[in-house]
């Protein structure tokens, strides 16, 4: 029986900007979006952390412009398709606009995974603008099975072209992604993709998961590049992909460089599981908080372990960073000191 | 007494409909909604309101109004200032448009009553502009940032729909009112349960160096300003690092229609109210002179 093809998703010039406060630069976005091109990398995704317009004190100001970013990206993948990914409430219909001018070809509208409805209009203005619509449910272990699918008809209602859920805290276990992604290719008649962290060492796993249960399109970064403990290994899954025997379009050989670039040049260290990226998939608090949170951790003399606890009980949401200092002195003020 | 009329029937237009019904100088005349039938147009006549579906054509059809309150969306408030242009009436706009003056209570509220189409802002400028007004007095601020968080059960469709507007509008008024060359405004919407309290983290960024002494001073002069109009409103943090002054608020609600979470929809309509009692005003003064 052939294995069904996967398409790989490859967010390291995005989702690593967490890892390096959204310092990418020219030279560094240049050199892995050619390495990912040559390696045969379907669609490779840009941007600051965040998401298109998201440049802020908030959650980080980026060294590049969005127009820098793209400009940048889209001269270096002849072949690859370039996508991007925004926030309605931090990105506008104009930021779209811009991003198509640019060459985007697949445009990601996400939302926290209640919270679809925010993305009908700009699912709406991508179709119009002739791009690829794709939407995304975030930090979507907090949502049933059955919320989720519900949530995911909803975009496709709302024209999206694919939808994806994302395990923006690296919670997940197998069987979650089992079920979750089972409920949703039940509802909907659109690709369903994945996007896995790392916090628990699964990752991979996951992935693998989300496709055996019908998931199509699978997101990874070179060397893990992301938020926290890292995304989905991206060289690893195309092996793993390759080992089970669904086809890729990705030559592996090449792929492996382009990983080696990546660690050469766009990070200080790979991704590991370090203990606070554990905690913060155990208690399911988005990946991106390590950095405000060891640093209201060390301004409060709280333990960051006890702070992301705190945040996974509070069910602070991933841009909701003004939260972290709060909760800091909250537990600073109830003897929550190491 | 100023005849008013609401159109929407949202949450915020039945805040609107109860504080016009406590007002001294207004009156309700007439809500209007879209659908017959809607939770929203019932509960208002059970408020003891003259109801109409049909928006602004029933509206002009039922005769004058002094002040008409659009609570509905950005997409349709440019159709309703058109058709309201040439009736007289004072259009008080809740939706994120940029269209009227610019209002907010605490900064520039004695001048609702010289404004005939008058512009709210969005929940998030009226909650962050009286803070960054006070401070831009005093330091000159290059960035101006505002991220509100509002609890999800707090935030309608016609807002979903209406994010690019709001996050514009505040833009521009943000820039406005502080004078900063740059200006970001961000909404996130919290499903965080029990719902949390509308939230506003503000960060001015100064031209040159600022000191925690005044900055405190001026965010209390503030909080304590707003409080007069939004009683649920609170500072909760207020740090000052080289030239970067961070506040962050908190607003609870304390309406009897609108649950305690959503202190956003309480900031824009005690705003709106405070700019039709000002217009309630001046007719007053006018009568007693004539």
């Amino acid at each position: 029986m052939t294995k069904p093809t996967v398409i790989v998703h490859d967010p390291t010039l995005r989702d690593g900007q967490h890892a390096v406060r959204h310092q990418l630069d020219v030279k560094q976005i240049r050199s892995y979006a050619a390495a990912a091109d040559t390696a045969g990398v379907p669609v490779v995704e840009i941007g600051h952390g965040n998401g298109l317009g998201a440049s802020s004190h908030q959650v980080g100001h980026s060294r590049l412009s969005d127009d820098e970013m793209l400009a940048t990206a889209r001269q270096a993948l002849p072949h690859s398709k370039m996508a991007t990914l925004m926030l309605p409430g931090w990105a506008t219909s104009k930021d779209l606009r811009n991003a198509v001018r640019h060459g985007v070809d697949v445009v990601r509208v996400a939302a926290h995974c209640t919270e679809a409805t925010v993305t009908e209009r700009h699912l709406d203005v991508i179709r119009e603008l002739g791009a690829e619509a794709q939407g995304v449910l975030l930090m979507s272990h907090m949502a049933t099975p059955e919320e989720l699918a519900e949530q995911c008809a909803l975009m496709v209602g709302y024209g999206a072209q694919a939808v994806c859920i994302f395990d923006s805290a690296g919670h997940y276990l197998p069987q979650d992604v089992t079920v979750r992604v089972a409920a949703i290719t039940a509802a909907v008649d659109v690709p369903v993709a994945f996007h896995g962290h790392n916090n628990l060492g699964l990752a991979v796993a996951n992935s693998i998961a989300a496709i055996e249960a019908g998931a199509r399109v699978i997101d990874a970064c070179a060397r893990g590049f992301g938020a926290g403990a890292g995304n989905t290994q991206l060289e690893v899954l195309v092996a793993v992909l390759e080992r089970l025997g669904h086809h890729t379009g990705i030559d592996l050989r090449l792929l492996a460089d382009a990983a080696e670039l990546a660690e050469r040049t766009l990070m200080p260290a790979p991704p590991t599981i370090d203990s606070i990226s554990l905690v913060s998939g155990l208690a399911g608090v988005f990946s991106g908080f390590k950095k405000p949170v060891l640093a209201a951790a060390e301004q409060t003399g709280v333990h960051a372990w006890d702070l992301f606890v705190e945040l996974g009980r509070l069910r602070v949401t991933a841009g909701q960073e003004d939260m972290i200092p709060d909760a800091a002195r909250e537990l600073a003020a109830h003897g929550g000191l190491r | 007494m100023l005849t008013t009329a609401v159109l929407g029937t949202g949450l915020l237009g039945l805040d609107l409909i109860e504080r016009i019904q406590n007002s001294p100088t207004l009156t309700c005349g007439l809500v209007v909604g879209r659908t017959p039938g809607s939770r929203g147009l019932t509960q208002a006549a059970e408020l003891g309101c003259t109801t109409a579906t049909g928006g602004i054509d029933a509206l002009l059809d039922t005769g004058h109004f002094d002040v008409v309150f659009d609570a509905t969306n950005a997409f349709h408030h440019p159709e309703h200032s058109r058709k309201l242009a040439d009736t007289g009436a004072v259009l008080v706009d809740l939706t994120p448009t940029s269209a009227g003056a610019l209002i907010v209570p605490t900064v520039n509220g004695h001048q609702a009553a010289t404004h005939r189409h008058i512009g709210l802002v969005s929940c998030g400028g009226q909650a962050s502009i009286p803070i960054l007004h006070a401070l831009a007095q005093h330091y000159r601020p290059s960035y101006v940032e505002m991220v509100a968080t509002a609890a999800t059960a707090s935030v309608g469709r016609a807002s979903r729909l209406n994010l690019d507007e709001y996050v514009s509008t505040t833009q521009a008024a943000i820039g406005q009112f502080t004078g900063a060359e740059e200006t970001k405004a961000i909404l996130n919407i919290s499903a965080a349960r029990p719902a949390p309290p509308f939230r506003i983290a503000m960060t001015l960024v100064a031209a040159d160096d600022v000191k925690q002494g005044p900055v405190g001073a001026l965010v209390e002069a503030a909080e304590v300003a707003m409080q007069a109009v939004v009683p649920g409103y609170r500072v909760t943090s207020c740090t000052v690092t080289g030239t970067k002054v961070r506040v962050i608020v908190e607003v609870a609600a304390t309406r009897s229609r609108i649950p305690v979470h959503a202190g956003n929809l309480e900031v824009i309509s005690a705003a709106a109210i405070h700019a039709a009692e000002q217009h309630a005003a001046t007719s007053i003064r006018k009568e007693l002179a004539r």
